[in-house]
Protein backbone atom coordinates (compact mmCIF):
# COMPACT_ATOMS: atom_id res chain seq x y z
CA UNK A 1 0.00 0.00 0.00
CA UNK A 2 1.61 3.63 -1.02
CA UNK A 3 2.18 5.90 1.90
CA UNK A 4 -1.18 8.10 0.77
CA UNK A 5 -3.17 5.16 0.73
CA UNK A 6 -2.52 4.00 4.59
CA UNK A 7 -2.73 7.81 5.31
CA UNK A 8 -6.18 8.07 3.98
CA UNK A 9 -6.73 4.61 5.77
CA UNK A 10 -5.82 5.57 8.70
CA UNK A 11 -7.60 8.81 8.92
CA UNK A 12 -10.73 7.17 8.03
CA UNK A 13 -10.44 4.50 11.14
CA UNK A 14 -9.78 7.28 13.56
CA UNK A 15 -12.52 9.19 11.90
CA UNK A 16 -15.01 6.34 12.06
CA UNK A 17 -13.70 5.39 15.87
CA UNK A 18 -13.69 8.95 17.00
CA UNK A 19 -16.49 10.62 15.58
CA UNK A 20 -20.19 10.29 17.77
CA UNK A 21 -22.54 7.51 16.08
CA UNK A 22 -19.98 4.92 16.33
CA UNK A 23 -17.64 6.10 18.91
CA UNK A 24 -20.74 6.13 21.33
CA UNK A 25 -21.52 2.92 20.15
CA UNK A 26 -17.80 1.34 20.47
CA UNK A 27 -17.33 3.01 24.18
CA UNK A 28 -21.05 1.96 25.20
CA UNK A 29 -19.81 -1.41 26.35
CA UNK A 30 -16.48 -1.75 27.63
CA UNK A 31 -15.44 -5.15 25.85
CA UNK A 32 -16.06 -3.22 22.52
CA UNK A 33 -14.41 -0.37 23.81
CA UNK A 34 -10.87 -2.11 25.16
CA UNK A 35 -11.50 -4.89 22.34
CA UNK A 36 -12.70 -3.24 19.14
CA UNK A 37 -12.00 0.32 19.69
CA UNK A 38 -8.53 -0.20 21.01
CA UNK A 39 -7.21 -2.43 18.35
CA UNK A 40 -8.72 0.03 15.82
CA UNK A 41 -6.63 3.15 17.15
CA UNK A 42 -3.58 0.89 17.16
CA UNK A 43 -3.75 -0.47 13.71
CA UNK A 44 -4.65 3.61 12.37
CA UNK A 45 -1.32 4.37 14.54
CA UNK A 46 0.54 1.22 12.86
CA UNK A 47 -0.83 2.87 9.30
CA UNK A 48 0.84 6.31 10.07
CA UNK A 49 3.61 5.18 10.97
CA UNK A 50 4.21 3.23 7.97
CA UNK A 51 3.72 6.58 5.82
CA UNK A 52 6.17 8.67 7.81
CA UNK A 53 9.44 9.62 5.73
CA UNK A 54 12.29 7.88 5.60
CA UNK A 55 14.34 10.73 7.12
CA UNK A 56 12.06 10.84 9.71
CA UNK A 57 11.86 6.74 10.39
CA UNK A 58 15.79 7.16 10.38
CA UNK A 59 15.93 9.17 13.59
CA UNK A 60 13.17 7.15 15.45
CA UNK A 61 15.10 3.68 14.88
CA UNK A 62 18.38 5.93 16.00
CA UNK A 63 16.97 5.98 19.70
CA UNK A 64 15.03 2.74 19.11
CA UNK A 65 17.11 0.05 19.02
CA UNK A 66 16.12 -3.61 18.65
CA UNK A 67 12.50 -1.76 19.30
CA UNK A 68 13.25 -1.46 22.58
CA UNK A 69 11.89 2.10 22.96
CA UNK A 70 8.78 1.63 20.86
CA UNK A 71 7.73 -1.69 22.33
CA UNK A 72 8.34 -0.48 26.08
CA UNK A 73 6.56 2.32 25.45
CA UNK A 74 3.56 0.09 23.74
CA UNK A 75 3.32 -1.85 26.49
CA UNK A 76 2.87 0.95 28.98
CA UNK A 77 0.59 2.33 27.10
CA UNK A 78 -1.50 -0.91 26.84
CA UNK A 79 -1.63 -1.52 30.13
CA UNK A 80 -2.53 2.53 31.28
CA UNK A 81 -5.83 1.76 29.71
CA UNK A 82 -6.52 -1.01 31.35
CA UNK A 83 -6.80 0.72 34.47
CA UNK A 84 -10.68 0.67 35.14
CA UNK A 85 -10.49 4.51 36.18
CA UNK A 86 -8.28 5.27 33.24
CA UNK A 87 -11.69 3.83 31.31
CA UNK A 88 -14.23 5.69 33.25
CA UNK A 89 -12.23 8.89 33.02
CA UNK A 90 -12.13 8.33 28.84
CA UNK A 91 -15.91 8.59 29.28
CA UNK A 92 -16.38 11.44 31.54
CA UNK A 93 -13.26 13.69 29.97
CA UNK A 94 -12.61 15.33 27.01
CA UNK A 95 -9.08 15.77 27.48
CA UNK A 96 -8.69 12.08 28.65
CA UNK A 97 -10.41 11.05 25.91
CA UNK A 98 -8.55 12.73 23.22
CA UNK A 99 -5.23 11.23 25.54
CA UNK A 100 -6.57 7.98 24.44
CA UNK A 101 -6.97 8.60 20.90
CA UNK A 102 -3.06 10.10 20.73
CA UNK A 103 -1.81 7.58 22.73
CA UNK A 104 -3.23 4.31 21.40
CA UNK A 105 -1.86 5.99 17.82
CA UNK A 106 1.09 6.89 19.36
CA UNK A 107 1.46 2.96 20.49
CA UNK A 108 0.31 1.75 17.52
CA UNK A 109 2.73 3.72 15.77
CA UNK A 110 5.50 2.69 18.02
CA UNK A 111 4.20 -1.52 17.78
CA UNK A 112 5.26 -0.61 13.55
CA UNK A 113 8.71 1.13 14.00
CA UNK A 114 10.12 -1.53 16.51
CA UNK A 115 8.25 -5.26 15.51
CA UNK A 116 10.44 -5.59 12.84
CA UNK A 117 13.60 -4.48 14.41
CA UNK A 118 12.87 -6.99 17.27
CA UNK A 119 15.23 -9.74 17.58
CA UNK A 120 12.49 -12.58 17.93
CA UNK A 121 14.29 -12.91 21.60
CA UNK A 122 13.07 -9.44 22.42
CA UNK A 123 9.71 -9.85 20.79
CA UNK A 124 9.40 -13.25 23.01
CA UNK A 125 9.82 -10.90 26.32
CA UNK A 126 7.36 -8.38 25.16
CA UNK A 127 4.90 -10.12 23.66
CA UNK A 128 5.23 -12.63 27.14
CA UNK A 129 4.74 -9.80 29.37
CA UNK A 130 1.93 -8.38 27.80
CA UNK A 131 0.46 -11.53 27.41
CA UNK A 132 0.98 -11.94 31.44
CA UNK A 133 -0.22 -8.84 31.65
CA UNK A 134 -3.28 -9.11 30.00
CA UNK A 135 -4.43 -12.31 31.14
CA UNK A 136 -3.86 -10.94 35.00
CA UNK A 137 -6.22 -7.94 33.84
CA UNK A 138 -8.22 -10.27 32.11
CA UNK A 139 -8.53 -12.41 35.30
CA UNK A 140 -9.06 -10.10 37.85
CA UNK A 141 -11.88 -8.31 35.64
CA UNK A 142 -13.80 -11.80 35.93
CA UNK A 143 -12.58 -12.27 39.27
CA UNK A 144 -14.16 -9.56 41.50
CA UNK A 145 -17.16 -9.50 42.07
CA UNK A 146 -18.43 -5.65 42.03
CA UNK A 147 -18.09 -3.55 38.97
CA UNK A 148 -14.50 -2.18 38.19
CA UNK A 149 -15.83 1.15 36.33
CA UNK A 150 -18.79 3.63 37.26
CA UNK A 151 -19.93 3.22 33.47
CA UNK A 152 -19.87 -0.06 32.47
CA UNK A 153 -22.34 -3.12 33.85
CA UNK A 154 -20.66 -6.16 35.51
CA UNK A 155 -21.95 -8.35 32.54
CA UNK A 156 -19.74 -6.40 30.04
CA UNK A 157 -16.54 -6.37 32.84
CA UNK A 158 -16.69 -10.14 32.30
CA UNK A 159 -16.67 -9.70 28.55
CA UNK A 160 -13.85 -7.85 28.62
CA UNK A 161 -12.00 -9.83 30.87
CA UNK A 162 -12.76 -13.16 29.13
CA UNK A 163 -11.59 -11.27 25.87
CA UNK A 164 -8.49 -9.99 27.35
CA UNK A 165 -7.56 -13.76 28.84
CA UNK A 166 -8.27 -15.02 24.96
CA UNK A 167 -5.85 -12.54 23.27
CA UNK A 168 -3.38 -13.12 25.77
CA UNK A 169 -3.30 -16.69 24.11
CA UNK A 170 -3.96 -16.55 21.44
CA UNK A 171 -1.77 -14.03 19.84
CA UNK A 172 1.15 -15.62 21.24
CA UNK A 173 0.08 -18.68 19.55
CA UNK A 174 -0.20 -16.73 16.76
CA UNK A 175 3.38 -15.33 16.97
CA UNK A 176 4.49 -19.09 17.93
CA UNK A 177 3.05 -19.98 14.60
CA UNK A 178 4.81 -17.36 12.33
CA UNK A 179 8.05 -18.33 13.80
CA UNK A 180 7.76 -21.72 13.13
CA UNK A 181 6.25 -21.29 9.30
CA UNK A 182 9.40 -19.12 9.13
CA UNK A 183 11.33 -21.97 10.25
CA UNK A 184 13.19 -20.01 13.01
CA UNK A 185 12.37 -23.04 15.13
CA UNK A 186 13.87 -25.08 13.25
CA UNK A 187 12.39 -28.71 13.57
CA UNK A 188 11.79 -28.18 17.16
CA UNK A 189 8.17 -27.40 17.49
CA UNK A 190 6.86 -27.53 13.62
CA UNK A 191 5.82 -30.93 11.94
CA UNK A 192 6.59 -29.71 8.67
CA UNK A 193 10.00 -28.39 9.47
CA UNK A 194 10.70 -31.49 10.85
CA UNK A 195 9.95 -33.52 8.18
CA UNK A 196 10.89 -31.21 5.02
CA UNK A 197 13.74 -30.10 6.88
CA UNK A 198 15.86 -33.00 7.48
CA UNK A 199 18.26 -32.65 4.93
CA UNK A 200 18.41 -28.79 5.42
CA UNK A 201 19.92 -26.65 8.20
CA UNK A 202 18.20 -25.74 10.92
CA UNK A 203 17.24 -22.48 9.32
CA UNK A 204 14.78 -22.39 6.27
CA UNK A 205 16.32 -21.30 3.47
CA UNK A 206 13.68 -19.99 2.01
CA UNK A 207 13.56 -16.91 3.70
CA UNK A 208 17.26 -16.02 4.35
CA UNK A 209 16.20 -12.55 5.85
CA UNK A 210 14.28 -13.71 8.86
CA UNK A 211 17.11 -16.21 9.86
CA UNK A 212 19.89 -13.44 9.13
CA UNK A 213 18.09 -11.64 11.85
CA UNK A 214 17.47 -14.08 14.32
CA UNK A 215 20.72 -15.01 14.18
CA UNK A 216 21.86 -11.72 14.92
CA UNK A 217 19.38 -11.01 18.14
CA UNK A 218 21.04 -13.59 20.21
CA UNK A 219 24.45 -11.93 20.05
CA UNK A 220 25.44 -9.71 22.69
CA UNK A 221 23.55 -6.35 21.98
CA UNK A 222 26.84 -3.98 22.64
CA UNK A 223 28.70 -5.64 19.10
CA UNK A 224 25.86 -5.58 17.08
CA UNK A 225 25.66 -1.80 17.37
CA UNK A 226 28.90 -1.74 17.31
CA UNK A 227 29.04 -2.86 13.98
CA UNK A 228 26.32 -1.04 12.52
CA UNK A 229 26.42 2.11 11.23
CA UNK A 230 23.89 5.16 13.03
CA UNK B 1 25.38 6.38 19.98
CA UNK B 2 22.37 4.09 18.71
CA UNK B 3 22.29 2.33 21.97
CA UNK B 4 22.75 5.51 24.63
CA UNK B 5 19.90 7.23 22.23
CA UNK B 6 17.99 4.21 23.02
CA UNK B 7 18.70 4.07 26.71
CA UNK B 8 17.66 7.49 27.14
CA UNK B 9 14.31 6.70 25.23
CA UNK B 10 13.63 3.84 27.26
CA UNK B 11 14.19 6.43 30.59
CA UNK B 12 12.11 9.03 29.22
CA UNK B 13 9.16 6.33 28.12
CA UNK B 14 9.52 4.71 31.90
CA UNK B 15 9.46 8.41 33.80
CA UNK B 16 6.28 9.53 31.48
CA UNK B 17 4.99 6.14 32.23
CA UNK B 18 5.05 6.29 36.11
CA UNK B 19 3.88 9.84 36.54
CA UNK B 20 0.94 9.11 33.79
CA UNK B 21 0.16 5.92 36.23
CA UNK B 22 1.00 7.77 39.32
CA UNK B 23 -1.65 11.06 37.93
CA UNK B 24 -4.21 8.71 37.04
CA UNK B 25 -4.29 6.00 40.22
CA UNK B 26 -3.77 8.51 42.77
CA UNK B 27 0.06 7.79 43.82
CA UNK B 28 -0.30 4.25 42.74
CA UNK B 29 -3.30 4.15 45.70
CA UNK B 30 -6.55 3.46 43.21
CA UNK B 31 -7.04 2.05 40.27
CA UNK B 32 -10.97 2.77 40.13
CA UNK B 33 -13.06 5.65 40.19
CA UNK B 34 -14.63 4.74 43.51
CA UNK B 35 -11.36 4.00 45.66
CA UNK B 36 -10.41 7.34 44.23
CA UNK B 37 -13.56 8.75 45.25
CA UNK B 38 -13.41 7.81 48.93
CA UNK B 39 -9.62 8.86 48.77
CA UNK B 40 -11.07 12.39 47.87
CA UNK B 41 -13.71 12.40 50.19
CA UNK B 42 -11.85 11.52 53.37
CA UNK B 43 -9.13 14.22 52.23
CA UNK B 44 -11.65 16.41 51.74
CA UNK B 45 -15.04 16.73 52.93
CA UNK B 46 -17.28 18.47 50.42
CA UNK B 47 -20.49 19.81 51.40
CA UNK B 48 -23.60 17.98 49.29
CA UNK B 49 -26.46 19.61 47.31
CA UNK B 50 -29.23 21.29 49.37
CA UNK B 51 -31.95 18.90 47.87
CA UNK B 52 -35.82 18.98 48.78
CA UNK B 53 -36.20 15.35 50.50
CA UNK B 54 -39.75 13.65 50.66
CA UNK B 55 -39.78 11.53 53.27
CA UNK B 56 -41.57 7.70 54.09
CA UNK B 57 -43.90 10.09 56.48
CA UNK B 58 -44.79 12.41 54.25
CA UNK B 59 -42.76 15.40 54.41
CA UNK B 60 -40.82 17.24 52.87
CA UNK B 61 -37.33 19.20 54.31
CA UNK B 62 -34.61 20.70 53.10
CA UNK B 63 -31.49 18.56 53.56
CA UNK B 64 -29.43 20.81 55.32
CA UNK B 65 -31.77 21.62 57.47
CA UNK B 66 -32.91 18.38 58.48
CA UNK B 67 -28.94 17.18 59.04
CA UNK B 68 -28.35 20.76 61.12
CA UNK B 69 -31.45 19.94 63.09
CA UNK B 70 -30.69 16.72 64.14
CA UNK B 71 -27.13 17.27 64.96
CA UNK B 72 -26.12 13.11 64.64
CA UNK B 73 -23.98 12.09 61.73
CA UNK B 74 -25.97 10.55 58.98
CA UNK B 75 -25.16 7.27 57.10
CA UNK B 76 -26.48 7.54 53.89
CA UNK B 77 -27.38 5.07 51.22
CA UNK B 78 -29.15 4.98 47.82
CA UNK B 79 -31.13 2.34 46.43
CA UNK B 80 -34.45 1.72 44.71
CA UNK B 81 -37.21 -0.25 46.11
CA UNK B 82 -37.88 -2.61 43.51
CA UNK B 83 -34.25 -3.66 43.75
CA UNK B 84 -33.56 -7.50 44.62
CA UNK B 85 -29.31 -7.26 44.15
CA UNK B 86 -27.41 -5.02 45.31
CA UNK B 87 -30.36 -3.11 47.24
CA UNK B 88 -31.16 -6.25 49.35
CA UNK B 89 -27.33 -6.75 50.70
CA UNK B 90 -27.34 -2.79 51.27
CA UNK B 91 -30.50 -3.13 53.16
CA UNK B 92 -28.99 -6.49 55.19
CA UNK B 93 -25.95 -3.96 55.88
CA UNK B 94 -28.18 -1.25 57.38
CA UNK B 95 -30.26 -3.69 59.48
CA UNK B 96 -27.07 -4.96 60.93
CA UNK B 97 -25.74 -1.32 61.30
CA UNK B 98 -29.12 -0.42 63.12
CA UNK B 99 -28.70 -3.56 65.39
CA UNK B 100 -24.99 -2.28 65.73
CA UNK B 101 -25.91 1.44 67.15
CA UNK B 102 -28.34 0.00 69.75
CA UNK B 103 -25.54 -2.50 70.43
CA UNK B 104 -22.96 -0.01 70.83
CA UNK B 105 -25.61 2.79 72.31
CA UNK B 106 -24.48 5.28 69.59
CA UNK B 107 -28.03 6.11 69.24
CA UNK B 108 -27.76 9.69 70.28
CA UNK B 109 -24.61 9.85 67.95
CA UNK B 110 -25.23 8.27 64.60
CA UNK B 111 -28.74 7.77 62.33
CA UNK B 112 -29.11 5.83 58.87
CA UNK B 113 -30.58 7.52 55.61
CA UNK B 114 -31.94 5.36 52.92
CA UNK B 115 -32.05 7.61 49.62
CA UNK B 116 -34.16 6.53 47.04
CA UNK B 117 -33.05 7.30 43.29
CA UNK B 118 -36.25 5.99 41.53
CA UNK B 119 -38.73 9.21 42.88
CA UNK B 120 -40.93 8.07 39.77
CA UNK B 121 -42.19 4.58 41.61
CA UNK B 122 -40.80 5.61 44.82
CA UNK B 123 -43.51 7.68 46.27
CA UNK B 124 -43.55 8.44 50.20
CA UNK B 125 -46.17 5.54 50.41
CA UNK B 126 -44.14 2.76 48.98
CA UNK B 127 -40.80 4.17 51.05
CA UNK B 128 -43.09 3.79 53.81
CA UNK B 129 -43.72 -0.72 53.13
CA UNK B 130 -39.99 -0.54 52.15
CA UNK B 131 -39.07 0.92 56.05
CA UNK B 132 -41.65 -1.97 57.72
CA UNK B 133 -40.09 -4.58 55.24
CA UNK B 134 -36.70 -3.53 56.41
CA UNK B 135 -37.75 -3.69 60.09
CA UNK B 136 -36.44 0.03 60.38
CA UNK B 137 -36.89 1.88 63.72
CA UNK B 138 -38.26 5.07 62.77
CA UNK B 139 -35.91 6.75 65.39
CA UNK B 140 -32.94 5.31 63.74
CA UNK B 141 -33.38 4.27 60.18
CA UNK B 142 -35.22 7.37 57.80
CA UNK B 143 -36.14 6.90 54.39
CA UNK B 144 -36.92 9.83 51.89
CA UNK B 145 -36.43 10.68 47.76
CA UNK B 146 -35.73 13.81 46.20
CA UNK B 147 -39.50 15.82 45.87
CA UNK B 148 -37.68 17.38 42.93
CA UNK B 149 -36.84 15.29 40.26
CA UNK B 150 -34.77 17.80 38.62
CA UNK B 151 -32.33 17.66 41.93
CA UNK B 152 -32.27 13.95 41.74
CA UNK B 153 -28.72 13.95 39.47
CA UNK B 154 -26.93 16.73 41.25
CA UNK B 155 -27.52 14.91 44.45
CA UNK B 156 -26.00 11.76 43.15
CA UNK B 157 -23.65 13.20 41.84
CA UNK B 158 -22.44 14.87 44.36
CA UNK B 159 -22.57 11.49 45.96
CA UNK B 160 -20.44 9.84 42.96
CA UNK B 161 -23.56 7.35 42.65
CA UNK B 162 -23.62 6.74 39.00
CA UNK B 163 -26.95 4.75 38.11
CA UNK B 164 -27.51 3.48 34.53
CA UNK B 165 -31.02 1.95 33.54
CA UNK B 166 -30.72 -1.85 33.03
CA UNK B 167 -32.34 -3.69 30.20
CA UNK B 168 -35.23 -4.96 33.05
CA UNK B 169 -36.59 -1.57 33.28
CA UNK B 170 -34.25 -1.44 36.79
CA UNK B 171 -31.13 0.40 37.15
CA UNK B 172 -27.49 -0.86 37.49
CA UNK B 173 -25.87 1.40 40.39
CA UNK B 174 -22.96 1.47 42.70
CA UNK B 175 -23.57 1.14 46.59
CA UNK B 176 -21.82 2.14 49.48
CA UNK B 177 -22.25 3.52 53.10
CA UNK B 178 -21.85 7.53 53.10
CA UNK B 179 -20.99 9.27 56.23
CA UNK B 180 -22.51 13.25 56.63
CA UNK B 181 -21.77 15.61 59.06
CA UNK B 182 -24.96 17.58 60.62
CA UNK B 183 -22.51 20.54 58.97
CA UNK B 184 -24.15 18.80 55.45
CA UNK B 185 -20.20 17.78 54.72
CA UNK B 186 -20.03 14.54 52.65
CA UNK B 187 -16.70 13.33 55.34
CA UNK B 188 -16.35 9.30 54.57
CA UNK B 189 -17.55 6.50 52.45
CA UNK B 190 -17.24 2.84 52.70
CA UNK B 191 -17.90 -0.22 50.26
CA UNK B 192 -20.10 -2.94 50.75
CA UNK B 193 -19.32 -5.24 53.55
CA UNK B 194 -17.57 -1.96 55.97
CA UNK B 195 -20.05 -1.75 57.74
CA UNK B 196 -18.25 -1.83 61.18
CA UNK B 197 -15.76 0.69 60.16
CA UNK B 198 -18.27 2.79 58.58
CA UNK B 199 -19.90 2.84 61.67
CA UNK B 200 -16.72 3.39 63.92
CA UNK B 201 -15.64 5.98 61.61
CA UNK B 202 -19.06 8.02 61.84
CA UNK B 203 -19.30 8.03 65.93
CA UNK B 204 -15.66 9.43 65.73
CA UNK B 205 -17.51 12.36 63.72
CA UNK B 206 -19.97 12.74 65.43
CA UNK B 207 -20.48 15.67 67.89
CA UNK B 208 -19.80 15.29 70.92
CA UNK B 209 -22.42 16.97 73.07
CA UNK B 210 -20.22 17.84 75.83
CA UNK B 211 -17.87 20.17 73.82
Amino acid sequence: MSGRACVALALAVVAASGLPPLRAWLEADMARHMLLQFPLLLLAGGLLASALPARLRRCIDACNVHGLSGLFLFLLVSGFWMVPRALDEALLSVWVELAKFGSLLGAGAALQCSWRAAAPIVQAFFLGNWAWMSAAVGLLYQDVTVRLCNVYLLDQQLVAGRGLVVLALVLPLIWVGTLARSGYLGNFLSDDAAVAGRDRPPSCPAEPARPARASRGFQAPGPTDAQRPS
Amino acid sequence: MSVLRTAVALVLVAALGITTFAGMTDGFRAVTSEAARRLAVAARPAVVPDVRLAGADGTIRPLHAALASDRRVALVDFIYTRCDTICSVLGNEFQQLQREIVAQGLQDRVRLITISFDPAHDDPATLALYAIRMKANPALWQFATVADTRELMPLLASFGIVVIPDEMGGFVHNAAIHAITPDGRLARIHGLGEFRQALYEAAGLAPTGEG
